[in-house]
C-alpha cells in the first residue's frame, strides 16, 4: 500500500471534530424525538432541508475508516474484518435491548398510570395483534416501532463495510462513484428493504443512505489530498452559501405562508417532496454544503476543541452508541412526561435540560469506566 | 448597533412560529360544509343498528400506512379507531390499515377485492389521488380505475367515502392538482359514494393562515403527527354524521 493512500489520522492524532459533531447529532437527535418540542429549535433540521440523521451517518462512515485501515494496516483484513462484525454484534445487541427497554417503559408506564391510551398505543405500535410475530420480525431487524429506525441502518450499512474497506483506502474515487451510483439506481428504480407490519419499507432506505456514510469513508481516505479543493474556495463558499441561505427560506416558510406565497411554483415543482427515506439530493447537498463550511472554519487542531465547555459533547460523542440508546429511551420518556404536563412550554424545556444532563452523565460514567478497564489491561 | 437589531429580529422571527404553533386542538378544525360526505352511509348505519359494529377498510397509500407520523398510533386510521370510540359508545368499531406505500389507484384496485372481503367492511375509506397526480396518470384513465375500484369494492357491500388529495407544498406545485380533485368528487358524484374532502379542508386551513409546518413533514408530502390526528378526528365526523339522523350529529367547530 502507498503511504499516500492512508488516512492521516491513522496516525494517532484523534480527530476531535469528529467526536465534537457526533456529540452534536446525538443532542439533536434526541431533542428532535421528543414531539412538539420548542427546545428542538435550537437544532439544523429548522433551518435548511438536512438533520442531524445526515451528520450521524456521515461521521459513523469517516470514523469507520480511521478505525479499521489502522487494524487493517497493522494487523490485517481478517483481523479488521472480525472486529467490524464485533461492532456489528454490538449494534445488534443494542438495538435488541433498546427495542425491549422501548417496549417495557411503554407498559410499565401504562400499567403503573392506568394509562389506557398507551396501552392502545402499544397496541397500535404492532405488537397486540400478533406479539410473536412481531418478535421474529425485530430480531430480523424489520419491526423497529417509533425512532428505532437509525440502529439498523447503521447495522447494515457497517456489515456490508469490510468488503468495501481494502478497496476505499486503495481507490476512494471508485468507491465513490459506485456508492453514487447505487444511490442514483435505488432512487430511479424505488428499491427498498422490506419491514413489517404489512407491505412497509425501511424508513431509512440503507441503498440510498449509504451515500451519506461512504461520502464519509471517502473524505476521511481523501483528507490530506483534499488541499487542491481550496483553489476553488472562493466559488466553492459562494455557492454553498447561496444554497444554504434557499434552503433556509425554503425551511423558513414551512412557518410563514407569506414567505411560502413568494416561492414560484415552478421552484416548488423542482424541490418537493424532499425525500428522507431516499436522502434526497437537496438533503445531502445541503449536508455538503454544512459539512465544507465546518471543514473551513475548524481546524482539526483549533485549540478550542479541547475546551471544557465542550467536554460533554465530545464524551457524548466519544460513546456514541450507548449514548445513542439512552437519547431514544429518554425522548419516551420525556414525550410521556410532557403529555403529563399537557404539553406546556416549562415542561419541553424541562424534559430537554434533563435529557441531556443525563446523557452526558451517561458519557461521562462510560469514560470513567473505560479508564478503568484500560488501567486494569495495562 | 444595527448588526444587533437584525439579529434580535431574525432570533424573533425563528422562535415566534414554535410559541404560536402549540394548542393543537383548537386547530384542527373544518367548516360543517367541507366535512359532508354528501352521502349517507346506509349499510353502515344498518350495520350500527342491527350488529352493534363497525368495521371500516382504510385503502390507501403512505397517507394511510401513516408515513410521516412519529408513531403508527397517530395514523389517521388509528386515530379513526379512537375518536369513532369515543363517538360511538357501546358499538364495536374496528378499524383495518389497508395503506401501502407509493401505490396508486392502479395497484389499489388490484387488491380491492382482497383486503375488502378479507375484513368484512361495512365502510371502505379509499384515500387516493395524490400518487396518481404525482405521476401525472391521465385524468380519463384515473376516473376510470375510480369507477373500477369503487364497483370491484360495493359488489361486496360496504360503503364508499373517497379521501381526495392532500394540501402540501408537493401537491399544489403541480399543475394539474386540482383536476384530480375535480374527476373524484365527479365520480364520487356518479356513483353515489361519499366524498372525505382532505384537500379543500387542508387549503382551508392554510388560507386561514396555518403554516404547513403545523401540520406536514418537512419533505412537504406526508401529513405530521397533527395533520394525521386531525384529519383522523375530522374523518370520524363526517362518518358519524352520515351513519346518525340529523338530530345526533356532532358539531365540528366551525371557523371564526
Amino acid at each position: 500500500m502507498k503511504p499516500a493512500t492512508i488516512p492521516a489520522a491513522v496516525s494517532g492524532t484523534r480527530d476531535l471534530r469528529l467526536d465534537l459533531f457526533r456529540g452534536l447529532a446525538l443532542w439533536f437527535i434526541f431533542l428532535d424525538h421528543v414531539p412538539d418540542n420548542i427546545v428542538s429549535w435550537l437544532t439544523v433540521r429548522n433551518y435548511g432541508f438536512s438533520d442531524a440523521t445526515e451528520i450521524f451517518v456521515y461521521i459513523s462512515g469517516y470514523t469507520a475508516v480511521i478505525a479499521y485501515s489502522r487494524m487493517m494496516k497493522r494487523q490485517g483484513w481478517v483481523r479488521a474484518a472480525s472486529r467490524v462484525y464485533r461492532r456489528v454484534w454490538q449494534l445488534y445487541v443494542a438495538h435488541i435491548l433498546l427495542f425491549v427497554a422501548f417496549i417495557a417503559q411503554i407498559a410499565w408506564i401504562s400499567t403503573k398510570l392506568d394509562a389506557s391510551a398507551l396501552i392502545e398505543e402499544m397496541q397500535l405500535l404492532g405488537l397486540g395483534q400478533d406479539p410473536f410475530r412481531a418478535m421474529l420480525e425485530a430480531a430480523f431487524l424489520k419491526f423497529r416501532p417509533v425512532n428505532l429506525d437509525v440502529l439498523p441502518l447503521y447495522i447494515v450499512l457497517l456489515a456490508v463495510f469490510p468488503i468495501v474497506l481494502p478497496i476505499v483506502v486503495r481507490w476512494p474515487k471508485a468507491v465513490l462513484l459506485t456508492s453514487i451510483t447505487l444511490y442514483a439506481a435505488t432512487c430511479h428504480f424505488d428499491w427498498n428493504l422490506a419491514a413489517y407490519p404489512g407491505d412497509k419499507v425501511w424508513f431509512f432506505n440503507p441503498m440510498a443512505w449509504q451515500v451519506v456514510f461512504y461520502t464519509g469513508a471517502v473524505m476521511a481516505v481523501m483528507a490530506p489530498r483534499l488541499v487542491w479543493m481550496d483553489r476553488w474556495r472562493w466559488p466553492v463558499s459562494v455557492l454553498a452559501f447561496v444554497y444554504l441561505l434557499f434552503a433556509a427560506f425554503i425551511a423558513l416558510s414551512w412557518h410563514y405562508n407569506s414567505l411560502e406565497r413568494l416561492i414560484p411554483e415552478i421552484v416548488a415543482r423542482q424541490i418537493y417532496p424532499i425525500d428522507k427515506t431516499n436522502v434526497d439530493i437537496l438533503r445531502f447537498l445541503h449536508f455538503l454544503a454544512i459539512a465544507w463550511f465546518v471543514r473551513l472554519a475548524i481546524p482539526t487542531d483549533a485549540s478550542y476543541l479541547r475546551w471544557r465547555l465542550f467536554e460533554p459533547l465530545r464524551r457524548c460523542g466519544e460513546h456514541s452508541l450507548q449514548i445513542f440508546c439512552v437519547g431514544t429511551f429518554l425522548a419516551l420518556s420525556a414525550e410521556i412526561v410532557e403529555a403529563h404536563f399537557d404539553g406546556s412550554i416549562l415542561s419541553q424545556v424541562v424534559v430537554s435540560i434533563s435529557g441531556i444532563v443525563i446523557m452526558t452523565a451517561f458519557a461521562y460514567a462510560a469514560t470513567w469506566f473505560k479508564v478503568e478497564t484500560d488501567l486494569k489491561a495495562a | 448597533m444595527n448588526l444587533r437589531r437584525l439579529i434580535l429580529g431574525a432570533l424573533l422571527v425563528t422562535v415566534l412560529p414554535a410559541v404560536t404553533c402549540l394548542a393543537d386542538d383548537a386547530k384542527c378544525r373544518a367548516s360543517r360544509r367541507l366535512l359532508d360526505l354528501g352521502n349517507p352511509l346506509e349499510g353502515a348505519r344498518s350495520a350500527l343498528a342491527e350488529k352493534k359494529e363497525l368495521r371500516v377498510v382504510a385503502m390507501g397509500s403512505s397517507s394511510t400506512q401513516g408515513y410521516g407520523a412519529s408513531n403508527p398510533a397517530f395514523a389517521y386510521p388509528a386515530q379513526l379507531k379512537v375518536n369513532l370510540d369515543k363517538l360511538l359508545p357501546g358499538i364495536d368499531v374496528h378499524v383495518f390499515n389497508k395503506g401501502v406505500g407509493g401505490q396508486d389507484a392502479d395497484e389499489e384496485v388490484e387488491r380491492m377485492k382482497a383486503d375488502v372481503s378479507e375484513h368484512k367492511a361495512q365502510v371502505v375509506v379509499w384515500q387516493v389521488g395524490t400518487n396518481s397526480a404525482i405521476r401525472r396518470d391521465p385524468l380519463e384513465k384515473f376516473a376510470a380505475k375510480l369507477r373500477a375500484g369503487i364497483d370491484i369494492g360495493r359488489a361486496l357491500g360496504p360503503d364508499f367515502v373517497l379521501m381526495n388529495l392532500q394540501y402540501v407544498p408537493a401537491v399544489v406545485a403541480l399543475p394539474d392538482e386540482e383536476e384530480y380533485a375535480r374527476v373524484m368528487a365527479e365520480v364520487a358524484k356518479e356513483k353515489n359514494v361519499g366524498l372525505f374532502r382532505r384537500f379543500e379542508i387542508m387549503r382551508a386551513w392554510y388560507n386561514d393562515g396555518m403554516p404547513y409546518a403545523q401540520f406536514v413533514t418537512n419533505d412537504g408530502l406526508h401529513l405530521n403527527d397533527f395533520g394525521q390526528k386531525c384529519i383522523g378526528k375530522l374523518l370520524s365526523m363526517s362518518i358519524l354524521n352520515s351513519v346518525k339522523p340529523p338530530q345526533l350529529t356532532v358539531e365540528p367547530k366551525t371557523r371564526n
